[in-house]
């Protein structure tokens, strides 16, 4: 548990996969959690972001979520990064904590986050979910294998992508548990890394895929191209709704 | 051959809602060719010119075809192919 109380863990995106995730990391004893994410509560992210609730519509994400950890867990240490996570400051961001979680809702913000968890050798865990689907995949600080093993580069057409294709509530929290599992398990210095985790809400099925580091991959190949944050990298890109 | 092809929500549009379809094929790229035969349009949701898209994953059983043969994996008698494309939502 000692691991766990100095452990210092960063959630990029408090949605429908943070929410749950920072509940879950507190609950573990998590000492320290980052929160980073620039949006106010909406009504229609009540269903699945449980750590609003009515009175929070129209308010700051992070203040919402604050509150909500705060008062139920008074000596966990909070830090805000009311900011998106931007090219700019990735590597900054992620250098301070020992693992990162990320459950956003682009694809700019995830290659982004591989990618400068990779070079400042931080563990991160990436879990994404659209309409009954969810996946999780976690990398450990070696970066190998890596996101972009598994993923080589962002879609520029044809795939659903963003927030508006919808999420269904219950399959995000399934995601997040996966995701916050997978992330002690790397605190706890378990290897968990080198697998793919795929749920579909709708049969309640889990499939776990195995993968390698690929030798071309441009963030951990032999050859990798990726040695810095380059912005142009991660301009915003097309989604299907 | 055939094999079942266990089709993601976002290509369940081309597969009238399917989640599992199943596909002839002595191989993955032979098993994709039927699969437009019957559901036209899904190949170029899972390959391009170099083959499969980059955003895309393909697995016989828990493999990915990228650490096989590629296209040129051998089904053998059971095998079922799974389809992972990468999503971002939450």
């Amino acid at each position: 548990m000692n691991r766990r109380a100095n452990a210092r863990a960063l959630v990029v995106g408090i949605g429908g996969l943070g929410c749950p995730a920072a509940l879950a990391l507190a609950r573990a004893g998590v000492g320290t959690i980052g929160l980073c994410d620039d949006d106010i509560v909406e009504r229609s992210n009540l269903h699945r972001q449980i750590l609003f609730g009515d009175s929070d519509v129209g308010k700051s994400k992070l203040a919402a979520a604050v509150r909500s950890l705060g008062e139920a867990f008074p000596s966990l240490l909070l830090k805000t990064h009311e900011t998106r996570l931007s090219p700019e400051r990735a590597m900054d961001l992620v250098g301070q904590y020992d693992i990162v979680l990320e459950g956003t809702d682009n694809f700019a913000t995830k290659f982004l986050t591989a990618d400068a968890c990779a070079l400042a050798a931080v563990p991160v865990v990436h879990a994404s979910a659209v309409r009954w689907i969810g996946t999780v995949l976690a990398v450990g600080a070696r970066c190998r294998p890596c996101y972009r093993c598994v993923f080589e580069d962002a879609p520029t057409d044809g795939v659903p992508n963003c927030a508006e294709a919808g999420v269904m509530g219950p399959v995000v929290g399934v995601v997040a548990a996966i995701q916050v599992d997978l992330a002690l398990a790397l605190i706890d210095a378990r290897d968990v890394t080198g697998a793919f985790v795929s749920f579909d809400g709708r049969t309640d099925a889990f499939r776990r895929h195995t993968f390698a580091s690929r030798r071309d991959c441009a963030l951990c190949g032999v050859a990798a191209r990726i040695r810095c944050i380059d912005a142009s990298t991660y301009a915003s890109l097309p989604c299907e709704t | 051959m055939e094999t079942i092809v266990r089709i993601p929500t976002p290509l369940r549009t081309l597969t009238g809602g399917a989640d599992e379809v199943s596909a002839t094929g002595g191989t993955v790229g032979e098993a994709i060719d039927d699969l437009e035969r019957k559901h036209p349009g899904i190949r170029d949701r899972l390959l391009d010119d170099k083959g499969v898209r980059r955003f895309v994953n393909i697995y016989v059983g828990e493999e990915d075809v990228r650490f096989l043969d590629g296209l040129k994996t051998v089904l053998r008698q059971g095998d079922q192919i799974s389809i992972v494309p990468a999503i971002a939502g939450g």
